[in-house]
């Protein structure tokens, strides 16, 4: 049974006493309460020590109450679901939760590494820069993996995360980022003025520093107009109010990021629920209204467990109703960390002294101080003695140079409050300095964004409610809404007078970036040795660069560089701010694009036939396509492919070739246009005639290939590679829209209107006139080699068919609306059943084409030209076309150019591999003699022996040359012949038979 | 001889199981459909004839060809915008097919009625699982009746548009997606709409 909880007030609080939950922390079992946090309820239960330091192994508790927090990192949950670093000022509390400290061994309590902080001499900014250089060859092999193990944080889960996420989109006129006095406020004028609103709250309750402060709004306490305000909200239909979603990122176009922690405060999501989902959010005007952060003074001892936050020993107290001390110092240079004070007497706290760094103490604290018995100090905490179990004494420097100590177990400090200037300078903005508040506020933001309130460096809380409610009604009139948005809520201002104070000077560590451990003397040595910009300053001592992004640690480094350097804060300058505001896990920007559905995929209409005949897929591309069909007994890939290769040369295949781009080119001038887009002529094919054709890029560099077929006058239909079928549609629209416009040419796409097969083999034709009606006459005469027509099939459909070969066999296309490609894979086995048909993959039909010596992916490669691949003979020179100029460029036609040709090798029985490099025979291998290389090779059923293409110097004028292939990827060196590229019926009888 | 049959086949035909998907004992907040065997005929005027062509589709199918991102519903076709100067013309049985619109409208014609699969969407959560898969602004003001958009989903080009509400009220999107991808943004679409429940069917009648 979990202990009690011997720090939980009796009654206040947003905490619900009746729904009790249990949780762990490092294996021991507490319990909190309903609207805890995993902090609070640490705090609940007495635990001050929670997590050890980054490089010192320091002993640390936790500091703030929000997602600022730099100290209290754990991993939440076990196995699959453990998250490292999760903040536990933000994590809910939520029955059977299971967190773990981090970077601690064996013990939280006893950590070995803690002997670090023995040698924190040596430890100092740019120690791993400085020691670790020499030997170069120790670094990946020792130092690195020994530096990982001692430092870091916590640890990754290392399995794949059970649970989903996803993406949305929103849209709205205001976009409002808080929900404190401003945001509510702004909401409400949006709201009220007819506008679309959006308000994201990073915390799960709504009400900002409102929960935690209080205060009279409108006459009546805080918590009552919030939930007024809330009751009129959800009143609107057009306002929603997110909770759990934190605003991270400003990006282009008034395009915003949001993530949204839909199911992070359960053991795991709902069955059909995701864990988190990632928000981009449109809007017109932004209203960020996301308040302001607590900065901490830097003074020795002032990481030690028990050392807390002002306003967030309040927000404890207050909103949580847990006691982080029963003996509490407050060390302040404002007004407002008197508010801590007036809080604990409030829940019966003791106050063991105020240490105030100001020169002034207004009468009314005075008065405070005596009705409550404490004394308040002029001057600074110095030191503070403790350890482990937190603070005990603390040591004040007072003005003038006396020394005190105070006894108390919580040391409240506040050094004033820095707006949370993130988002207004994701894109690229430079906050400005303003001196009476000492801190920086927006100067400017990114379009149609504005900052209100506390994020805008006004901190009283009838400044929050005037400047949110006018900047709502200004971003409402501005996105179009004119509705009367009536009067804004009405509060006092609260006094915030600060005396600057950034660092006191005293023995032992001073902290400035807590979560990094940079210390006071870091930056100081950083400044010594030269590193005084402030973005060198960051590098070299990781000042904000630790998860938390400096929120708590930026400024006090810059003040302490300003101070040593001799400028001015605003002189010295802040570093760039990037998003995102809070760490946003991968999954989310993933969503479901993950495992099988990584991306989209394209499916082929014969798919599901393939499936059933058991065949192999490959993916090219987006496309699933069936590379091979396996049978019983066949032992490998190569068995499988032999037979489908021979099943096609000695009688017939077919194979679903709908991946190929297809395009309606129509229009009057569709031949013209097809002249300039291709090396050959279009104009002049036939109607009911297919032409092979091949294009350039601009460069004269060749771009892709394919038949094109003359449907009508007017009607060319053109097919692309599957690869580049994307890209021509691309090219050819921006061919028409923008190089001529002054041809009348029509595009579209069709490529999933037609499913199209291959049908090859001696006996293709045997198998078609089963398939045609009868009256198609396909014979050489009726229907020759490169003829394209459209037919009727028995049964009366019509389709499309094309007398072409890739295979060197008589071939056909036939195309079918696509719907009935499935049935037309059944029917041709059907159909071919007498004739010993066989379905073949994307295998054979690549082993057949290096057969024929047919180019393709590899050898259009993007750097061969038109003579390069053999086809110089086809760039017409009575026409302009895309490319033609560049093509004739020196070096595109220089003798010497890498040109296809074939490979045989000289042991017949030796495999061969694409990559290798050709090189002359009995010379050393070299880049200086490297001759080309080795781009398609297949195992050759029909000559029985591997054969190949390569990209070879002269190669052409070499045929008969045995030259020497190089591969030292694979260790391999052998022979080969080159030879003519076409290995089988090079006369193109088979084809035209 | 053997004698052939030719079975059309949707695309989803695998993938799309008739009956419920994802979250169960609640009412289901989307309503998948797909629209199976129609004909859709994509429309582009010849260069500088957008006028000819706007009379002869206006003598044609009574109405004003949409010359905005807009879908217009005749008695017996709905035509939607696709482009500039052009546009589909999705019907069914066979009333505007290839044979029946070439002579009748001067303009280049491109058979896509296999091309494409039509799915519709409605239900109370329907434009909250839009959001997940559009960047499209699909609030009421925004996205009125009619209201058409070429835009993408899941990086997977589509053309959506709004049809008339159901008898209860709630509004009907169209989705006229590529029907090679079809099956992979099924699935996305099952993914999304998971947490809401799916009612899954499908029909031979346009809405």
């Amino acid at each position: 049974m979990a202990g009690a909880q011997t720090h939980r007030l009796g009654n206040g609080g947003l905490v619900d006493r009746s729904a009790p939950l249990n949780f762990r922390f490092d294996g021991k079992a507490f319990s909190g309460f309903q609207g805890d946090t995993l902090a609070s309820a640490l705090i609940a239960n007495g635990v001050k020590l929670v997590g050890r330091s980054f490089k010192y192994h320091r002993p640390r508790g936790i500091l703030t109450a929000g997602s600022e927090e730099p100290n209290a990192l754990v991993e939440l949950r076990t196995g699959a679901r453990r998250e490292p670093n999760t903040k536990a000022t933000t994590a809910e509390l939520y029955d059977g939760l299971e967190a773990a400290s981090q970077n601690r061994w064996p013990s939280l309590r006893h950590d070995v590494m803690s002997v670090n902080q023995l040698f924190a001499p040596i430890f100092v900014a740019g120690f791993y820069y400085k020691t670790f250089m020499w030997p170069a060859k120790f670094w990946e092999a020792i130092y690195e993996p020994a530096i990982r193990r001692a430092a870091g944080l916590g640890r990754a889960a290392g399995i794949a995360d059970p649970d989903h996420y996803d993406k949305a989109w929103a849209h709205c006129d205001v976009l409002i980022a808080g929900s404190g006095p401003a945001g509510l406020a702004a909401a409400l004028a949006a709201g009220r003025a007819g506008a679309r609103v959006i308000l994201c709250e990073e915390d799960f309750v709504l009400g900002g520093r409102l929960l935690s402060d209080g205060g009279m709004i409108d006459g009546e306490p805080a918590a009552e107009w919030i939930s007024r305000t809330l009751a009129e909200l959800a009143g609107m239909p057009d306002v929603r109010v997110m909770t759990r979603t934190t605003l991270f990122g400003v990006y282009d176009g008034g395009t915003y990021g949001a993530i949204e922690r839909v199911n992070d405060h359960l053991p795991s999501p709902p069955e059909h629920q995701v864990r988190q989902r990632l928000w981009r959010i449109v809007a017109k005007r932004c209203v960020v209204a996301a308040g302001a952060i607590e900065r901490p003074i830097v003074f020795a001892g002032n990481d030690t467990p028990g050392v807390m936050m002002a306003s967030a020993m309040r927000t404890y107290v207050a909103r949580y109703a847990a006691t982080p001390a029963k003996r509490i110092a407050l060390f302040t240079n404002n007004e407002d960390g008197w508010r801590t004070v007036e809080t604990a007497l409030g829940a019966g706290l003791q106050i063991a002294a105020v240490i105030d760094a100001r020169p002034e103490i207004s009468p009314a604290h005075r008065s405070l101080a005596s009705k409550g018995g404490f004394p308040v100090l002029h001057g600074s905490v110095s030191g503070v003695d403790g350890g482990k179990d937190g603070v005990r004494k603390i040591a004040v420097s007072l003005t003038g140079g006396a020394r005190a100590e105070v006894e108390a177990d919580g040391l409240a400090v506040s050094g004033g409050w820095n707006p949370a200037v993130g988002l207004t300078s994701y894109h690229r903005g430079r906050p400005k300095w303003r001196s009476d508040i000492s801190a920086f506020v927006p100067d400017g933001a990114p379009p149609g964004m504005v900052a209100a309130g506390a994020a805008n460096g006004d901190f009283g809380l009838g400044a929050c409610l005037s400047q949110g409610f006018a900047a709502g009604a200004a971003a409402a009139h501005d996105a179009g809404r004119t509705g009367n948005a009536g009067s804004a809520p009405v509060a006092d201002d609260e006094v915030f007078s600060l005396t600057p104070l950034w660092h006191v000077a005293g023995k032992g560590k001073a902290f400035v970036d807590y979560q990094h451990d940079v210390t006071a003397s870091d930056i100081e040595l950083a400044q010594r040795e030269g590193f005084e910009s402030v973005e060198h300053l960051k590098r070299y001592t990781t000042l904000g660069m630790a998860t938390d992004q400096g929120k708590t640690s930026n400024v006090a480094g810059l003040a302490i560089m300003a101070a040593v350097s001799g400028r001015s804060i605003p002189e010295t300058g802040t570093t760039i701010y990037r998003p995102p505001y809070v760490p946003v896990a991968i999954g989310a920007f993933a969503g479901h694009h993950r495992d099988g559905t990584f991306h989209a995929t394209r499916l082929t209409p014969s798919h599901h036939w393939a499936v059933e005949q058991g065949a192999v897929f490959v993916d090219t591309g987006l496309w699933k396509r069936a590379q091979w069909y396996p049978r019983a007994g066949e032992k490998d890939w190569l068995e499988s492919v032999t037979r489908e290769v021979k099943a096609v040369r000695s009688g017939v295949g077919f194979c679903d070739v709908s991946t190929l781009g297809k395009i309606d080119v129509h229009g009057p001038d569709a031949g013209a246009f097809l002249d300039r887009v291709y090396i050959n002529t279009f104009s002049n094919l036939a109607v009911g005639k297919a032409r092979y054709g091949l294009m350039l890029r601009e460069d004269g560099i060749v771009y892709d290939d394919g038949t094109t077929s003359r449907l009508a006058e007017d009607h060319y239909f053109l097919t692309t590679t599957t690869a580049k079928a994307g890209l021509v549609m691309q090219h050819l629209e921006f061919c028409r829209q923008v190089l001529f416009p002054e041809l009348d040419v029509q595009l579209t796409s069709v490529s999933d209107q037609w499913a199209q097969f291959s049908i090859a083999g001696p006996s293709a034709r045997e198998l078609l006139k089963q398939i045609v009606d009868e009256s198609e006459d396909l014979s050489n005469e009726g229907f020759p080699f490169m003829g394209a027509r459209e037919v009727t099939l028995r049964g009366g459909l019509k389709a499309r068919l094309f007398r072409i070969s890739f295979s060197g066999e008589m071939a056909f296309e036939i195309s079918v609306p696509a719907r009935f490609g499935d049935a037309m894979a059944r029917n041709l086995m059907l159909a071919g059943a007498p004739f010993g048909v066989t379905p073949y993959g994307t295998e054979a039909l690549g082993v057949m084409r290096v057969e024929k010596g047919h180019i393709a992916g590899p050898e259009l490669s993007g750097t061969t030209t038109a003579a390069d691949l053999g086809l110089g003979k086809m760039m017409s020179t009575k026409k302009d076309y895309i490319g033609r100029v560049m093509a004739g460029r020196e070096a595109l036609v220089a003798p010497d150019r890498q040109v296809v040709v074939g490979i045989k090798p000289t042991d017949e029985t030796r495999r061969l591999r694409s990559g290798a490099h050709i090189i002359p025979k009995g010379q050393t291998p070299g880049p200086g003699n490297d001759q080309g290389y080795v781009t398609s090779v297949c195992f050759s059923p029909t000559l029985n022996q591997w054969i190949g293409l390569a990209l070879v110097e002269r190669g052409r004028e070499r045929i008969g040359e045995i030259v020497h292939a190089h591969d030292p990827l694979r260790g391999e060196d052998y022979d080969v012949e080159l030879c003519n590229p076409v290995f089988y019926d090079p006369d193109g009888g088979r084809q035209r038979g | 001889m053997v004698e052939f049959s030719w079975v059309s086949r949707s695309p989803l035909e695998h993938a799309l199981v008739t009956g419920t998907d994802g979250a169960r004992g609640i009412e289901a907040g989307i309503s998948l459909t797909e629209i199976r065997n129609f004909d859709l005929i994509q429309v582009m005027a010849r260069r500088g004839q957008a006028a000819e062509l706007g009379q002869a589709a206006k003598a044609r199918f009574g109405v004003a060809v949409p010359d905005a991102p807009k879908a217009v519903r005749t008695s017996d076709a709905t035509l939607i915008w696709s482009g500039p100067d052009q546009f589909f013309v999705l019907s069914k049985g066979g009333k505007h097919t290839m044979q029946t619109l070439e002579p009748a409208l001067s303009g280049s014609l491109s058979d896509q009625s296999h091309a494409r699969v039509l799915v519709s969407i409605s239900g109370a959560k329907a434009r909250t699982m839009l959001a997940k898969l559009s960047s499209i602004d699909l609030h009421p003001d925004a996205f009125p009746v009619g209201a058409a958009a070429a835009t993408s989903m899941d990086h997977t080009s589509v053309t959506l548009w709004r049809g008339g509400d159901r008898t209860d009220g709630q509004a009907v999107f169209n989705v006229l997606m590529f029907a090679t991808f079809a099956e992979s943004l099924w699935h996305t679409m099952l993914d999304s709409g998971a947490e809401y429940g799916v009612d899954i069917n499908h029909t031979e009648r346009l809405a």
